[in-house]
C-alpha cells in the first residue's frame, strides 16, 4: 500500500485541478451568456438592414441568389469555423468528420478559420487551401479577408458548430447565400427608386455595398453560432471534468484514510511486537 | 379654437453589429459622406447613403450623442433614420 502522505500530495494536487476546471467553467458559462446577447443583437442588427435592402430591390432575393459571383466551372469552397485552441471538448472533430463525409478534394476547396480545425485536418493529412485567425473581437468581426477568399468560388457551403442548448450542440452546414434569405424571412417592406429616392453615390453602387455587407454579416453570424457553440461544449467538457476531478479526491481520500489506519495499525502491531519480545526475554531470565 | 401644431421629429436607430448607439426620438442627425458633412432634419426626402468615416452626431431632446465610425450606410424615410455603423 502506498504511503498516506503520498497519497494527501496527490488529493492537493487533483484538488488543485478541480478549483481550476471550476474556474473554467464559470468562465465558459460567461461566455456562453456574452456570446447569445451578441447573437441576438447580429440578428436584429442583420434584418434591419435587410428591410432597407429590400426596399431599394424589385426582386432583391432573386439579384442575391443569382448573383454570379464566379463562372459554373468553378470549384465550391468549404468554410470550416472552429476553435482557436484547444478546451473545446470534442465538437471541432464531429465538426471535421461531418465535412469530411461529403469534401470531394476534385470539386471543392477548404477555408478553416481557428488553428483547432487546421491542426485537426492536417492530422487527418487533408489539404486546405487558406487558413484564418477567428476574427473576433468585442466590437466587431472582421470577415472581409474571408470574403474576399470566396468570391471566386462558385459556391460556399459554410460548416459550423450550432448552439441548440447548454447541452446540446450540433454540427450545420449551409449555403452562405441561401441563408441569408432565411436570416431576412418577413423583412420585406416598400420599394425606394430613384426617382423617389436621393442615392449617394448611385443605387447600384449601395446594392453592391449593402450585399457584400449582408454576406458579411452572414458569416459572421455562423462564427458567433460556433462561438457559442464552442462555449457551451466547453462549459460540458469543465463541468465533466470538474465532476471527474471531484470522484477522484473521494477515492483518494478512502485511500487515504485506509493508509493511514493501515500506518497506525502496522506501528501498533510493531509495539505489540516488541513488548511480546520484550516479555518472553524477561520470563526466559526468571 | 386653434389646434396646437404638431413639431415633427425624426425616429432614429444607430446600430453596430453588437451596439446599439441610440434608439428614439431625435432632432437632427449629423453624419459625413463623400459629399460632405450633411444634416438630416425632420421630413428630410428620402435618402440613402454610404457614410465616410468620421464621428456621427444624434441631436435629441436631452443632450447630443455623438460617437466616431470606420464606415457605415445611412437611410431616411418617412423620418425614420437607419444608421448601421462599423460593418
Amino acid at each position: 500500500m502506498r504511503r498516506a502522505s503520498a497519497i494527501e500530495k496527490e488529493a492537493k494536487e487533483i484538488n488543485t485541478i478541480e478549483d481550476l476546471t471550476g474556474i473554467f467553467e464559470s468562465l465558459a458559462s460567461t461566455q456562453v451568456a456574452k456570446v447569445k446577447n451578441k447573437v441576438e443583437l447580429s440578428t436584429d442588427f442583420f434584418k434591419l438592414l435587410w428591410k432597407r435592402y429590400s426596399s431599394i430591390r424589385i426582386d432583391p432575393k432573386t439579384r442575391i441568389t443569382n448573383r454570379q459571383l464566379a463562372d459554373a466551372d468553378a470549384k465550391q469552397a468549404y468554410i470550416i469555423i472552429s476553435a482557436e485552441a484547444g478546451l473545446s471538448g470534442e465538437i471541432d472533430q464531429r465538426l471535421i468528420e461531418t465535412m469530411l463525409q461529403s469534401y470531394n478534394p476534385d470539386t471543392t476547396d477548404i477555408i478553416v478559420l481557428g488553428s483547432h480545425g487546421a491542426n485537426q485536418l492536417s492530422q487527418r493529412n487533408v489539404h486546405y487551401v487558406r487558413f484564418f485567425k477567428v476574427p473576433e473581437s468585442d466590437h466587431y468581426i472582421d470577415v472581409s479577408p474571408v470574403i474576399d477568399a470566396i468570391l471566386p468560388y462558385s459556391k460556399t457551403i459554410v460548416y459550423f458548430e450550432e448552439y441548440v442548448s447548454l447541452s446540446v450542440q450540433n454540427i450545420r452546414s449551409i449555403d452562405l447565400v441561401s441563408s441569408m434569405r432565411d436570416m431576412s424571412e418577413g423583412a420585406e417592406e416598400d420599394i425606394m427608386t430613384a426617382y423617389n429616392t436621393i442615392f449617394e453615390p448611385s443605387l447600384d453602387e449601395i446594392a453592391d455595398q449593402m450585399e457584400i455587407t449582408m454576406m458579411k454579416l452572414a458569416l459572421s453570424q455562423t462564427i458567433l453560432e460556433s462561438s457559442l457553440a464552442q462555449a457551451a461544449s466547453r462549459f460540458n467538457a469543465m463541468a465533466v471534468a470538474k465532476k471527474r476531478a471531484g470522484e477522484l479526491i473521494d477515492d483518494y481520500m478512502l485511500e487515504f484514510h485506509r493508509a493511514k489506519r493501515s500506518e497506525s495499525d502496522r506501528q501498533m502491531r510493531e509495539v505489540m511486537i516488541s513488548l511480546k519480545k520484550k516479555r518472553q526475554r524477561l520470563g526466559a531470565k526468571r | 379654437m386653434k389646434q396646437l401644431e404638431v413639431i415633427p421629429h425624426l425616429n432614429v436607430i444607430a446600430r453596430a453589429p453588437f451596439i446599439v448607439y441610440y434608439e428614439g426620438k431625435a432632432e437632427a442627425v449629423t453624419a459625413t459622406n463623400k459629399v460632405g458633412t450633411f444634416d438630416i432634419l425632420p421630413d428630410h426626402a428620402d435618402f440613402f447613403s454610404i457614410l465616410s468615416p468620421g464621428e456621427v452626431v444624434i441631436e435629441t431632446a436631452d443632450e447630443p450623442i455623438s460617437f466616431q465610425i470606420s464606415n457605415g450606410i445611412i437611410t431616411a424615410r418617412n423620418n425614420e433614420i437607419m444608421l448601421f455603423v462599423n460593418i
